[in-house]
C-alpha cells in the first residue's frame, strides 16, 4: 500500500497541533441508557439487522441525536451539518480510548461508522477541520456485553521524539552506507571482482537496512535500488542504475571497467542523500507506516526473488530489512506498549525470523529463495506473512490523530 | 488495546475471537442458527443443481458439505502446516474452524476501530451473507508424520496418493497437509472466505496448490456436463440416503479405524487435464463408446433417458456399451462392485493455457468413500488404460481425510485427534 505524496498533505490533523488548546466546548449532559432491546431517538433497524443511530456532527451540536444508547454492534450516520470537513472520534471519556473514527466527512454529507459498544462511558468528539474539538454529551451504557478494541490515540506531538530519534539513526546509517559503497568503487577500480562482490553485499545491506520501503528516501531509491521495472528498455535501459545494475554485472561476467560509472554514479547519489539527510524532516505520521510496509516490501520483492540479480541475497536482504523494521519498532516502543497487546510476541517473532533466515548463510553465501526445499520456503513465507499482518495494527495504531 | 483477547487468539492465528461476536451481533444468529445434531439431511436430487442451494448446516456429526449437492463455484486449496507443533496445529485448526463457523453462518464483521486494518476485506459488502458457503476440511498422510506426535494415528488407509499408470504427475500440484475445499454459488464468495481463512492463519499455514472449478448449468436438462461435453455423475450413490452414504461414504464404528475418524470419510482430490483440443477432433461414435453413453441425452448407449439403467448381462460382450467403456468399467453395476461404488463431487476447471497455446481445462476430480482400496482403488485399476486415458491426463491431487464434523460451538475440527 504505498501512501504517495508527502504525507502532512494528507490530512488536516497537523494543522491543530500548534494550538495549544483545551478541549474545546464541551456539552455536559449525560444521558443514562439501558441495554438492547429498547427502541427509541433517532435509531432505527436497518436491512444490515444492524440499529442505525443518525448523529450529528458540527461544533455546536457534537453527537446530537443520539439519545438512546445500546450496546452490541451498531451503526452510527454521522452528518455533518457544519461548513467545514471533520472527523469524529467515538471514545472513552474516562480513557481517551477510542473505538472507532470516521476521517474526512465534507460538509453536508453523512457517513457510516461501524462500532461494538458495550457496558460502559462513550462520547463523540467531533474535528472540524479548521475548528477546535468539540466533545459531545457523555453516553453511558449500563449492561450488555465487551465492548470492540480500542486504543489512545496517538498525536503528532507524541511521535516527533521517537521519529526525529530514527532520523538521527538513518543519518549514522548513511554514513556506514557512503564508506561501504566506497569500498565498492575502490575494489572495481583496482578490478577486484571478487572483492567488489563482497562490498556490494556489505553496502547493499546497508542500504536496505536503512528500511527504504515505498518512498523514504524519494527519488534517490528509484537510481540507487530500483529494477528496470517501468523503465521503456526494462532491465537494458540507461535509467536502470544502482545497486541492482551493478549487480547483474558482477554476477554475469562483465569486466570491472564497465561497472565504473554505474559505481561512480551510486556513489554519488548515496553521498547527495546523507548529505542531504540533515536538512529532510520525516514526517511522525510516516514511522508506523515504515514500521509496517518494510517487510511489505520484503514480502513483495525479496521472498519472491523478484530482485535478485544474481547475487541470490535476497535472504541477506530480508535479514536486513528485519533490522530495519526493529529499528522502527524500538523508538515506536514506549508509544505501543500500552497500546499493543501483541508487542511482545511481536518482537519475539522478530528474533525468530533474524535468527531462521542467518540459518541460510552459509559462509559470505546466502541460500536463493528458490533454493529452499519446500518446506524452508513455506515456513520463510509464513513468518513473515504473520508478521505483516500483525505490523499492519502497529500502522493503524501509529497514524498522528488530533486530540485537540 | 482492549477487548483482543479470547479463545483461538494466538501467535499466528488473528482474530478468530472476533467470529464470535461478529455473529452474536449480526442479527442474523437465528437465521444461521445450527441444529443441535446434524447429519445427512434429506437433499436435492444428486447431480442435479438445485435452484437455490439450500444452506449446508456446520454443525453436525458430518461435515454435511460432503453430501451436499455440488454448487456453482469452486476452490480447493492443499495447504501445508507450518504450525512449529502441536499446540499451535491445534490453534491452528481452532482458529480454522472459528473462521468457517463464521463464514458458513454468515454475520457481521467486528469493527476493530484504529487497532488495525478492517477485520473483513469487505468482498460481500458489510455484512457476510449467512449459507452462501460450505466449508470442507481434510488432513493429509503427511500431517502423520514426526512433527506434530501423530505418528500412527493416520486413519488405516491414508497414505500418499499413488502415481496410477496413466498418471503424469507434478509434485508441485500433488499431497498436502491439509485440504480445504469451499463451494459456494458466486465467485466473489469462495474468494471472500479463501482470503479470510488465509488471512488468519498466515503463521500456521501456508498454500501448497490450488485449483478453481466450477459446475456448469444443465444443458439443457439433467446432469451437467463435463469440458468433453458429456453429463457427468448421472449414476452417483443417493447422497440423500443416509443408510446409502453410511454404507459407502462415512466411516462408522467397528472399521478399523482409530476412534477420533469415526465420521470421517476419505477424500480423494485428482486433477485431470482433459485434452480438449485433441477430443474434439474424435467422431462422435468415438467419443460415446469411450463412456458408454450417448453425448446429447446422457442415455446408456443402450437406453433411451439419462436416467435408464444400462443392462450389462444383456449385451455380454459389449456390441452396445463397449466393455472397456467408462461407465461400464467404473461401475460394473453387480452385487460383487455395488460396494465400491462412492460419491463423486467433481467440477470443471479451466486454468487458462499451458505453454503452448492449448487450453488448461479438464476435470477436479473429487469423491468420498469409507474405504480407499475397497472404492477409489478398485475402480482406478479397473479403469487403468480405458480409451479415454489418450484424451485425459491426471497431473495432481491427493489423498486426504474429510475430518469428522464441528459438533457444536465448543466443538472444532481434529479436537478429537489431537487431544
Amino acid at each position: 500500500m504505498p501512501r504517495s505524496g508527502p504525507a502532512w498533505l494528507r490530512s488536516a490533523r497537523a494543522r491543530g497541533i500548534g494550538g495549544a488548546l483545551l478541549a474545546g466546548g464541551v456539552l455536559a449532559t449525560v444521558i443514562l441508557a439501558g441495554g438492547p432491546g429498547d427502541a427509541a431517538g433517532g435509531t432505527r433497524t436497518d436491512a444490515d439487522g444492524l440499529p442505525h443511530t443518525a448523529v450529528e456532527v458540527s461544533s455546536s451540536g457534537c453527537g446530537r441525536g443520539w439519545t438512546h444508547a445500546r450496546s452490541g454492534t451498531q451503526v452510527f450516520e454521522l452528518h455533518n451539518t457544519s461548513s467545514a470537513a471533520a472527523e469524529v472520534y467515538l471514545k472513552s471519556p474516562r480513557t481517551g480510548e477510542v473505538y472507532g473514527e470516521t476521517e474526512g466527512i465534507g460538509p453536508g454529507t453523512t457517513r457510516r461508522l461501524r462500532v461494538t459498544l458495550g457496558r460502559g462511558a462513550y462520547v463523540f468528539m467531533c474535528l472540524p477541520d479548521d475548528a477546535d474539538a468539540v466533545t459531545g454529551p457523555t453516553v453511558r451504557i449500563g449492561g450488555g456485553g465487551r465492548p470492540g478494541p480500542a486504543a489512545a490515540p496517538l498525536t503528532q506531538h507524541d511521535l516527533i521524539p521517537p521519529a526525529l530519534e530514527y532520523q538521527k539513526w538513518v543519518a549514522g546509517g548513511l554514513d556506514g552506507l557512503v564508506g561501504r559503497t566506497g569500498t565498492l568503487r575502490d575494489a572495481l577500480d583496482r578490478g577486484d571482482l571478487a572483492g567488489a562482490r563482497e562490498a556490494w553485499l556489505s553496502a547493499h545491506l546497508a542500504y536496505e537496512r536503512l528500511g527504504a520501503a515505498y518512498g523514504t528516501f524519494g527519488d534517490a531509491d528509484q537510481k540507487i535500488n530500483g529494477t528496470g521495472a517501468g523503465l521503456p528498455r526494462g532491465d537494458r535501459d540507461p535509467g536502470f542504475t544502482g545497486f541492482h545494475r551493478i549487480e547483474y554485472g558482477l554476477w554475469h561476467g562483465a569486466p570491472a571497467a564497465s561497472l565504473h560509472a554505474p559505481a561512480g554514479a551510486l556513489l554519488a547519489t548515496v553521498r547527495t542523500l546523507r548529505d542531504d539527510w540533515a536538512q529532510e524532516r520525516m514526517d511522525p505520521a510516516d514511522l508506523g507506516l515504515r514500521a509496517h510496509e518494510i517487510l511489505e516490501n520484503t514480502v513483495e520483492f525479496e521472498l519472491t526473488g523478484r530482485t535478485d540479480y544474481g547475487s541470490g541475497s535476497n535472504l541477506a536482504t530480508a535479514r536486513a530489512n528485519i533490522d530495519g523494521t526493529r529499528a522502527v519498532l524500538s523508538r515506536l516502543h514506549p508509544l505501543l506498549v500500552s497500546r499493543y497487546p501483541g508487542l511482545r510476541k511481536l518482537d519475539d517473532d522478530l528474533d525468530r525470523t533474524r535468527r531462521l533466515l542467518d540459518g541460510f548463510r552459509h559462509g559470505g553465501r546466502w541460500t536463493p529463495p528458490d533454493r529452499l526445499d519446500r518446506a524452508r520456503r513455506e515456513q520463510v513465507n509464513a513468518v513473515f506473512g504473520d508478521l505483516v499482518e500483525r505490523l499492519a495494527s502497529v500502522a493503524t495504531l501509529c497514524d498522528a490523530r488530533r486530540t485537540v | 488495546m482492549t477487548g483482543m483477547d479470547g479463545v483461538g487468539r494466538r501467535g499466528f492465528l488473528r482474530g478468530a475471537a472476533l467470529a464470535g461476536a461478529g455473529l452474536a451481533a449480526g442479527g442474523t444468529a437465528s437465521a444461521a442458527a445450527p441444529p443441535a445434531t446434524g447429519g445427512p439431511v434429506t437433499l436435492p436430487v444428486p447431480g442435479l443443481l438445485p435452484d437455490s442451494a439450500l444452506p449446508v448446516p456446520f454443525h453436525g456429526t458430518h461435515q454435511a458439505s460432503v453430501t451436499a449437492p455440488p454448487r456453482r463455484v469452486t476452490a480447493f486449496t492443499a495447504f501445508d502446516v507450518t504450525a512449529e507443533n502441536r499446540r499451535e496445529l491445534a490453534d491452528l485448526l481452532r482458529t480454522v474452524t472459528a473462521r468457517a463457523r463464521f463464514l458458513t453462518g454468515g454475520g457481521q464483521p467486528a469493527p476493530v476501530g484504529i487497532t488495525g486494518p478492517p477485520a473483513d476485506s469487505g468482498l460481500l459488502g458489510p455484512q457476510v451473507p449467512a449459507g452462501a458457503l460450505s466449508v470442507t476440511v481434510g488432513v493429509g498422510a503427511a500431517l502423520f508424520d514426526d512433527r506434530f506426535g501423530l505418528h500412527g494415528r493416520a486413519p488405516r488407509r491414508l497414505t500418499a496418493m499413488p502415481s496410477f499408470p496413466d498418471d503424469d504427475l507434478r509434485p508441485e500440484w500433488c499431497h498436502g497437509d491439509l485440504s480445504l475445499q469451499l463451494c459456494a454459488d458466486d465467485t466473489d464468495t469462495v474468494l471472500h472466505a479463501l482470503r479470510d481463512l488465509a488471512r488468519h492463519t498466515r503463521g500456521g499455514m501456508q498454500v501448497r496448490w490450488r485449483l478453481d472449478g466450477f459446475t456448469s448449468p444443465p444443458r439443457p436438462s439433467g446432469t451437467p456436463r463435463n469440458l468433453l461435453g458429456f453429463k457427468d455423475g448421472t449414476a452417483n450413490p443417493d447422497a440423500g440416503s443416509a443408510r446409502e452414504m453410511d454404507r459407502l461414504v462415512w466411516v462408522g464404528r467397528g472399521a478399523g479405524e482409530p476412534d477420533w475418524a469415526v465420521g470421517g470419510s476419505y477424500q480423494v482430490v485428482r486433477l485431470i487435464r482433459m485434452l480438449v483440443e485433441f477430443w474434439d477432433r474424435v467422431s462422435l461414435t468415438e467419443q460415446e463408446r469411450m463412456f458408454g453413453r450417448a453425448r446429447e441425452t446422457g442415455a446408456p448407449l443402450d437406453g433411451d433417458a439419462e436416467h435408464d439403467i444400462p443392462h450389462y448381462p444383456a449385451d455380454p460382450k459389449g456390441d452396445v456399451i463397449p466393455l472397456d467403456s467408462h461407465i461400464r468399467l467404473a461401475n460394473p453395476r453387480t452385487a460383487d462392485t455395488a460396494g465400491q461404488r462412492l460419491l463423486r463431487r467433481a467440477y470443471n476447471y479451466d486454468n487458462g493455457t499451458d505453454g503452448n497455446g492449448n487450453l488448461d481445462m479438464g476435470l477436479l476430480f473429487c469423491c468420498y468413500q469409507q474405504d480407499l482400496a475397497r472404492q477409489f482403488e478398485t475402480v482406478q485399476r479397473r479403469l487403468a488404460g480405458e480409451p479415454l486415458t489418450d484424451y485425459i491426463k491426471p497431473f495432481g491431487g491427493g489423498y486426504f481425510y474429510a475430518l469428522p464434523g464441528v459438533r457444536e460451538e465448543s466443538d472444532w475440527f481434529g479436537r478429537a485427534l489431537l487431544t
